[in-house]
């Protein structure tokens, strides 16, 4: 089943069951603002239809709130031009004047704080997670082009996943309410604990075997997972992990899945501004805000290799480009007979030496350094400053040329 | 070594001085005539940590050894691993203009050249130095052919398969691996010892590893483990 959905189907019946009778009134008048015309409802006292229990003598409102503002799921979007949090994020993000505060305030409710999706961020942030993906794998294509595809995927994840995005975010500044509603303020990041809500932010399918990937552990392939999962290489959750997650929310208490559910929340605000970003201002401005915020945090590839038998894949590397045979030396070492002896091992291709590493044995050192060995040659870069096919989308770039691609993978895995 | 071998010759004359002299025992230990000399003093210390600064100081661009009297940058880095990032020039792809910019030094050189500075102190360690790979002890055996032969037919195959099922004590992988000419892990390819013998041989490592202690058994344990993480790049 193809998870990404287009529009927004059947969401009116839906929202008109899960809301009182009041609000789905109000939700009628209920409008957009960043649309051209914005009709300016001006507050006036509550009146007995929308009176939800509060007594406004005892407790009165911190701020004057547009009528049945209480009943709606998020604030209504005229309220983001008086919201000081709203205003000082829009600054400190040096974001364009063409980018409205009102959809600034709509990127930061969440799909489980407002389920109408012309109120809550999941287009932007598809819009957002698309152009991220897109920028992010082009340029780690083109700057470290011999790259295994599952660290490519780590990599993938490193940058642009949930868990650096909801960093992001979280550096920005965003700070999030306590519970999603219309009276909060329209600057902090709503989103539910109750229910994971149905934003669906990016591609991928579940897969039949799902429940067996997990709990039996069956092959689950870097080719399928290219094909089937997301763009990280990892499974796509099921409804029924969903239920479960959003049952085990309710019974606990600041569990592992509330905090994945913040983690997401936190990410797709992230990418909803840059969606945002892009419907209002363009492309350049959308891409020069992913390079300086997503692009610029430091990754170390090099740490995110694993191998299972080193010098075998040396080895087939060394057959496979026509090199001499790898063959381990010994440039030094030191206390051979003591206690914590150093040995320095060079692992040589004929005259030239592919990698060198210490350790406290010869076959430690020998395999350390065939993996060194390997980690040269798969992070090999033709610069730190590479050219990416979406640089010519600009009026005067210059004529392009080809990037290297390399023939494959030495181990298919 | 040589503190340690007069330390039980001393100690019982100490023991005798201090008990037969009657004045301050300090005194008596200081004008002992004792092999194990301590450095006491701060004058020899501060004579034994008076280490002349490196040759790299001084090699100015006359190689001379007076320091340098202009400004000038001195880059000594201390000694560190080689980067991953850094692509050895044989993995550059044909394309790439660092190979080609490097190519005249490759050609009289190789990677593994270390380059001394010319100056008349280390003139002598580059006549030792080590100025090719082969000079370098090798670990394990040295592949002395390029490509493998390739000589087996299929009539050896099924021979080497007839011999490994009739006798597999006898033809061990080594054992046909040295008939045959070629590796332990081609004969493994080829062919699979009959079940009753892979159990034989299951059943006697069991037995092996069921003698061991828990120090052998945790050391054992423990260098799996430190291997999963150098191959996690964990150490």
């Amino acid at each position: 089943m193809l998870l990404a959905r287009p529009g927004a189907p059947s969401a009116p019946t839906r929202r008109a069951a899960l809301r009182p009778a009041a609000a789905s009134r109000c939700a009628a008048v209920r409008n957009q603002s960043t649309t051209a015309a914005v009709p300016q409802i001006p507050p006036v006292e509550d009146d007995a239809d929308d009176y939800d229990g509060t007594d406004h003598v005892r407790f009165p409102p911190l701020e004057k709130l547009p009528p049945r503002a209480t009943s709606l799921p998020s604030p209504p979007p005229q309220r983001a031009l008086e919201s000081a949090k709203l205003a000082a994020l829009h600054a400190r993000l040096s974001l364009p004047e063409k980018l409205p505060l009102q959809t600034l305030a709509r990127a930061l409710v969440d799909s489980s704080a407002d389920e109408n999706p012309q109120f809550n961020n999941t287009n932007l942030a598809f819009v957002g997670q698309a152009l991220i993906n897109y920028q992010v794998s082009e340029w780690l294509m083109c700057r470290y082009p011999r790259l295994p595809m599952n660290v490519l995927f780590a990599a993938m994840k490193g940058y642009a996943g949930q868990q650096s995005l909801h960093q992001v975010a979280r550096s920005w500044g965003i700070e999030h309410a306590a519970a999603p509603g219309g009276e909060v303020d329209p600057g902090l990041l709503q989103f539910s604990l109750h229910k994971p809500g149905d934003a669906i932010v990016g591609f991928g399918y579940t897969r039949a075997e799902h429940e067996n990937v997990l709990k039996r552990n069956w092959r689950h392939g870097i080719a399928s997972r290219v094909v089937f999962d997301d763009d990280f290489g990892e499974l796509v959750h099921t409804d029924e992990e969903l239920a479960q997650m959003s049952r085990r929310a309710d019974t606990e208490y600041g569990n592992k899945l509330t905090r994945a559910l913040a983690e997401r929340a936190y990410a797709n605000c992230a990418r909803a501004v840059v969606g945002a970003l892009y419907a209002h201002a363009g492309r350049e401005p959308a891409r020069a805000f992913v390079r300086a915020h997503v692009l610029s945090r430091t990754l170390d590839v090099a740490r995110l290799f694993g191998f299972k038998n080193p010098t075998r894949e040396l080895r087939m590397l060394c057959a496979r480009e026509d090199f001499e045979p790898p063959v381990a030396r010994l440039l030094s070492e030191t206390g051979r007979a003591s206690r914590t002896p150093v040995f320095v091992v060079g692992i040589f291709s004929g005259r030239d030496k592919l990698g060198e590493a210490a350790g406290p044995s010869l076959e430690h050192a020998r395999t350390k350094a065939a993996m060194n060995a390997l980690k040269a040659w798969y992070l090999y870069s033709p610069g730190e400053h590479v050219r990416v096919p979406s640089d010519m989308l600009a009026e005067d770039a210059r004529p392009w040329e080809p990037a290297y691609i390399d023939i494959g993978e030495i181990i298919g895995r | 070594m040589e503190a340690i071998a007069t330390r039980p010759v001393l100690l019982p004359c100490c023991r005798r001085a201090v008990t037969a002299s009657s004045g301050p025992s300090r005194l008596v230990l200081n004008t002992l005539p004792s092999g194990a000399r301590q450095k006491s003093s701060a004058a020899r210390t501060r004579r034994a940590l008076r280490i002349p600064p490196h040759p790299s100081f001084f090699a100015g661009p006359d190689g001379g050894t007076a320091r340098p009297t202009t400004d000038e940058i001195i880059f000594n880095p201390p000694s560190s691993e080689p980067s991953v990032y850094h692509t050895p020039f044989k993995f550059l792809p044909k394309t790439d203009p660092r190979r080609r910019a490097n190519l005249t030094s490759e050609l009289l050189a190789s990677s593994t050249t270390i380059q001394y500075p010319s100056s008349s102190s280390s003139s002598s360690s580059t006549a030792t130095a080590p100025k090719s790979p082969e000079d370098f002890p090798a670990l394990g055996r040295v592949p002395t052919q390029d490509k493998p032969p390739h000589h087996l037919t299929k009539a050896d195959i099924e021979e080497m398969r007839r011999l490994r099922a009739e006798d597999p004590v006898t033809n061990s992988v080594q054992t046909l691996a040295r008939r045959f000419g070629c590796s332990k892990l081609f004969v493994l390819m080829c062919c699979q010892a009959p079940p009753e013998h892979r159990a034989r041989v299951q059943a006697e490592l069991e037995a092996t590893q069921a003698r061991w202690g828990p120090r052998r058994r945790a050391a054992r344990e423990e260098r799996a483990r430190r291997f999963a993480m150098l191959f996690n790049g964990e150490l």
